[in-house]
């Protein structure tokens, strides 16, 4: 696992889409630019569609990581 | 109707519904609908009905809950998601409603991949079972008849085989080829070249014809003398890749005697039932992949006139394109060394096959 400083976490877990992207856009819009948002998901179809969602919204993913069951996405706020 | 897919743009990408009429499909990811909610509805036309789309059915579902807020009145999703369009087996009556015998093809548009049932006499046989095993209990019992064997034309990389899952579930004997499956974690009983096998009391004859060269133990089985199920060896419009295994040279030299000395000399009258297709138009006008082998040969010419093994090498060689990594661990799982849950097996069973040889581009062009 990176070691990633991060300022705020939020727990996907168990939660399959849309709500993965629906927390994570919520926590970001709430989060001041420059600051990193770690998210943690299970559910293996994040990983394309946070990558995208990023991408379209001009965040920028520091990392993101997977240790068989859990995805870790670190998401600076752009 | 408008397909909705909402998934991202990769994994529309990669994978999507189609079928063999044309149909409207959009793709716009559910994350547009919750960034830019108004623009995004903006482009989805309101005077059609509207299927959603997505991966699992979650998106889908909320997709459509805000099309439902914007006023549109025809809105349904695709419950299951994509996998359910994956898993999907269309069975089609190949032979007449008058013959003693029926004969199912079951079309798999997610994959584009046939396998067949043969019913006689209450007892069903499946050829190259997916996993969708379901589906074949319910059809089973919507024929009033028993699934007691399955055959397989050879050991599959491309998908998941239900085989086993129905042997363990419903007692059905495995046919197989030890060429393929001799190492196989589960019982099975050989097929061997120019035995005959039948189904119910005096049903129709299955005669084996070993037809190696896209696995070693490839096998096809011809039918009442009238069809050929001829699995990965013989496509309408192509033939069974060789290069899967990392053998090109020993299997394209299987397939060249496979071609020539086998097939070629069979009855061109034989309907051929293939295990994959490469595009809707090689449908019948019944939606049905059948056709005659004598126009088969005839229009694959390119393949079946190689003066010679050598030759033959080359032009696969030419053609060759890069087999999918996931092939080796279906492989695993269709040898029954490797379980995975239900959930990794839907998403291991995704998308198109990649088992044809050649799009004759080298040739042709």
């Amino acid at each position: 696992m990176s070691d990633i400083n991060f300022d705020q976490k939020l727990d996907c877990r168990g939660l399959s889409c849309p709500l993965p992207v629906l927390k994570t856009k919520k926590a970001i819009d709430e989060m001041t630019v420059g600051t990193v948002l770690k998210m943690v998901s299970t559910d293996p179809g994040s990983k394309n569609d946070v990558t995208a969602w990023a991408k379209r919204t001009g965040n920028e993913i520091l990392a993101a990581e997977n240790d068989g069951t859990d995805f870790v996405y670190f998401i600076k706020k752009g | 109707m408008i397909i909705l897919d909402v998934r991202n743009k990769e994994d529309f990408s990669r994978f999507n519904v189609e079928g063999p009429f044309q149909f409207d499909i959009m793709n716009i990811p559910y994350f547009d609908f919750i960034e830019e909610e108004i623009v995004s509805v903006s482009k989805v036309p309101q005077d059609k009905p509207i299927k959603v789309v997505c991966a699992k059915e979650g998106s889908a579902q909320y997709v459509g809950e805000i099309l439902v807020n914007h006023g549109f009145e025809n809105v349904s999703y695709l419950s299951g998601g994509i996998k359910t369009w994956g898993n999907l087996l269309a069975p089609k009556r190949i032979n007449s409603q008058s013959d003693s015998y029926a004969l199912f093809q079951f079309i798999r548009p997610g994959k584009a991949s046939c396998n067949y049932g043969l019913i006689y006499d209450a007892e069903m046989i499946i050829f190259d079972p997916s996993k969708n095993i379901e589906f074949y209990e319910s059809f089973a019992i919507s024929q009033n008849s028993k699934i007691v064997k399955t055959f397989e034309t050879h050991l599959q990389a491309d998908y998941i085989s239900g085989s086993k899952e129905i042997a363990n579930k419903t007692g059905a004997e495995i046919f197989a080829h030890n060429g393929d499956f001799k190492e196989a974690s589960f019982q099975y009983s050989t097929v061997n070249d120019g035995e005959s096998y039948s189904v119910g009391k005096d049903g129709p004859e299955i005669r084996v014809l070993h037809s190696p060269g896209h696995t070693p133990g490839s096998t096809s089985y011809i039918v009442d003398n009238k069809y050929i199920i001829s699995g990965d060896t013989v496509f309408i419009q192509s033939i069974g890749r060789p290069d899967l295994g990392g053998k090109v040279e020993e299997w394209s030299i299987m397939l060249y005697d496979t071609l020539t000395n086998k097939i070629m000399g069979l009855n061109g009258d034989l309907d051929v039932l293939p295990g994959h297709y490469m595009d809707w138009n090689e449908a019948n006008s019944d939606l049905i992949f059948s056709e005659k082998l004598a126009y088969i040969i005839k229009h694959n010419v390119h393949v079946y006139n190689m003066d010679s093994a050598e030759k033959f090498t080359e032009f696969i060689k030419d053609n060759m394109r890069k087999s999918p990594d996931i092939y080796r661990e279906i492989r695993r799982v269709n040898t029954g060394w490797l379980d995975v849950k239900l959930d990794e097996a839907d998403v291991m069973d995704l998308g198109k096959n990649e088992c044809t040889a050649v799009a004759y581009n080298k040739i042709k062009g």
